[in-house]
């Protein structure tokens, strides 16, 4: 019998026992401070990053003593999946989670690959009636009033597996991107939405935990707290992001038993991607984010872009997918500055991505339009200088349409009114005096 | 608390809208405090987010040694934009850091925060007239980010007969400059659209808000009066002194 490291499910308690299990949690029963779990976080994050090269070091070792582990390093998406589609032989049925890893950087490669890629949970809403899929997921999720405000731990470990089935197993593949993972001892966590991931650890023929290096952890302890972290901090974007797309639903339990000996296989890919870059060129905060999207909730563009993409997204998985080259260069950013303000670790994503646009416009250089905007001071001072004449050109349909050739200004845009008198003016003419 | 502020007006409130310049002058000269106005220009913010960090350099620099020299013997900073105000109290600080940048991010304050805090403090002159008017309160993100959310409306509530009906925290989706390109109008119209619905809903006189572009956004959708807060804090007392006169 093939010997495997624990893996771990992490879900919600259900809410009779919320209370009991927030005990548990902090040890004694009171509700937890939101900042000494995020000041613990932080510390734990701070230690994967700045110890990254040697944890996953040791994490190999570790790995490498379990005789049911294959194990594999993918410096790309192009490298993981070609491993994948080699260990997966004739299987072209995939089921992923809703990692950002699976799902943004090896979907598309999966799916040009030939898998047939689907995200389990779908199959949980077969009663579900449209229009009702908010209530029903939170009803499944009991949601717990947890956020910030009124933290109040409810995660609990839901499921532990230790070894690979030999029965009950089907004909697919599960490709997860695992939430944490500790370098001591191998042990896999996961935040598990519905029982996706759990039926997938039982039944999959091939299990490949995709194992984005920053979530190598020390010990099971910070990858415990990473994990409910995740699930404290991301509950809610999280739930709004369960929406079911058809395209993605496929039903596996009418998937018939496998027979035979040869029981499940366990795959451990390590994935970079870009990654290790992230630490020397200037956005190492990113390798802190514990990927719980918390920043998607507050971001005004979110759930108005790369719709067609059918990404995993949040502020930080847009400036990372930019970084690596699959997403546009960032520009579609309104610089609110929201994103920070939820994040469980302060990573300063505004900042972040001004630094990523500086970068590309050096690089590619800027448009006519972009530079016709730059000086909104010139533009006010001619403005003002010849109002209210401009006043009333500036609603002109001629002139509106000018400029929106020329600076890019849409033509149905209010523009505010300028003043012959300025406040400077004004103000030294004495007459407050 | 000196007897002197430092005002950073910004492009807004010297070009677009002097009233709310003015309004502040008026206020603080009720609490005895006289304003400083040093040369400046606009806070870099626009040519940053149009990629040109140079010319914002330019801009922060200026303003960063105008205003610390300003600022010098000891006065506090005012801004009555919140992008200006955010841009340099830490948005230019990763990028274009200096003495004078540092000095000033931390004596800068909204102006909103600023009397707020004279009335904490006991210092403020509350000889506030009534104005009765219903109005919805749209908080900046530029000030929620700055945790600035529950202060403007607590001063708002200062004013007699003032009713805030109705505060809203989400993006109008402006964002400066954004949401006027043709790119970016029909996002920008997406998410606005919840904010203008609120409004509608809200069954208001005006709406009131700091920042230029959200007062835009908010007008063009719902056709609604938008009025910057100093503005009607300064009619409040112009109202005092009518009821003491009387």
């Amino acid at each position: 019998m093939a010997n495997i490291p624990g893996l771990i499910v992490v879900e919600p308690s259900p809410e009779q026992s919320k209370h009991r299990a927030a005990g548990i949690f902090v040890r004694k029963e009171k509700r937890i401070e939101g900042e000494s779990v995020k000041e613990h976080l932080r510390k734990i994050r701070e230690d994967a990053r700045s110890n990254n090269a040697s944890l996953i070091e040791q994490l190999q070792k570790t790995l490498g003593k379990y005789d049911g582990v294959k194990i594999t390093s993918a410096k790309d998406a192009k490298e993981a999946v070609s491993y994948i589609k080699q260990i997966a032989d004739n299987t072209t049925l995939a089921s992923i989670n809703k990692s950002n890893i699976v799902v943004n950087e090896l979907r598309p490669g999966l799916q040009a690959a030939g898998f047939k890629t689907y995200l389990r949970y779908y199959g949980e809403f077969n009663n579900f009636e449209e229009g009702k899929f908010q209530k029903k997921v939170e009803d499944y999720w009991s949601l717990p009033g947890m956020h910030g405000r009124n933290l109040v731990e409810s995660f609990d470990k839901r499921h532990s597996i230790t070894r690979l089935s030999s029965s009950g197993i089907k004909d697919y593949v599960a490709i997860m991107g695992v939430n944490a993972i500790s370098a001591e001892d191998g042990t896999v966590y996961f935040l598990q939405h519905m029982s996706n991931i759990t039926k997938d650890l039982q039944q999959a023929k091939k299990i490949i935990l995709v194992v984005g290096i920053e979530k190598i952890l020390k010990n099971k302890e910070d990858a415990l707290f990473h994990t409910k972290s995740m699930g404290i901090y991301g509950l809610e974007s999280i739930l709004l992001d369960l929406i079911p797309h058809d395209i993605e639903k496929y039903d596996f339990e009418s998937l018939p038993e496998l027979s035979g000996e040869n029981g499940q296989e366990l795959h451990v890919i390590f994935y970079d991607n870009g990654r290790s870059e992230l630490l020397k060129n200037g956005y190492s905060d990113l390798f802190l984010c514990i990927d719980c999207r918390a920043c998607a909730r507050q971001c005004p563009v979110g759930q108005h872009i790369f719709l067609d993409k059918g990404m995993v997204y949040s502020p930080k998985n847009y400036l990372l997918g930019s970084l690596q080259g699959w997403l546009p260069p960032v520009e579609v950013c309104l610089h609110c500055g929201r994103c920070q303000v939820e994040c469980p670790v302060d990573i300063d994503i505004p900042t972040l991505i001004w630094k990523a646009q500086f970068e590309h416009y050096a690089e590619d250089g800027r448009s006519l339009k972009k530079k016709m905007l730059d000086d909104p001071e010139l533009l006010a001072k001619l403005g003002g200088m010849t109002a209210p004449l401009s006043n009333w050109m500036v609603k002109l349909w001629i002139v509106k349409m000018m400029t929106q050739f020329f600076t890019g200004v849409h033509k149905d845009s209010t523009l505010p009114e300028f003043h012959r008198q300025t406040f400077r003016d004004w103000f030294k003419g004495g007459s407050h005096e | 608390m000196s007897n002197k502020v430092v005002y950073y007006h910004g492009c807004f409130a010297n070009y677009y809208n002097p009233d709310s310049g003015k309004a502040l002058v008026s206020i603080l000269k009720r609490n005895d405090i006289e304003i400083i106005v040093p040369e400046q220009k606009c806070c870099g913010m626009p040519m940053m987010a149009n990629g040109n960090p140079a010319g914002a350099k330019k801009n922060f620099d200026f303003n960063a040694r105008m205003l610390a020299e300003a600022a010098a013997p000891g006065y506090d900073i005012i801004t009555s934009c919140p992008s200006c105000n955010m841009m340099l109290k830490r948005e230019g600080l990763p990028f274009f850091d200096s003495k004078d940048a540092r000095f000033i991010s931390e004596r800068i304050y909204d102006a909103s925060e600023y009397i707020y805090k004279l009335y904490l403090e006991g210092k403020l002159n509350t000889n506030f007239g009534e104005i009765p008017l219903k109005v919805f309160y749209h908080n900046p993100c530029h000030l929620r980010v700055q945790n600035i959310t529950d202060v403007p409306v607590a001063l708002l509530r200062l004013i007699p007969g003032l009713e805030v009906v109705k505060v809203n925290t989400n993006c109008c989706g402006m964002g400066g400059s954004y949401g006027m390109k043709k790119i970016n109008h029909e996002r920008s119209v997406e998410i606005a659209q919840k904010l203008w619905n609120e409004i509608k809903a809200a069954n208001v006189d005006a709406a009131v808000t700091e920042c230029g572009g959200c007062g835009l956004q908010m007008a063009a959708g719902t056709g609604i009066r938008v009025i910057h807060p100093l503005v009607l804090l300064n009619d409040a007392y112009v109202k005092g002194d009518a009821r003491k006169a009387a």
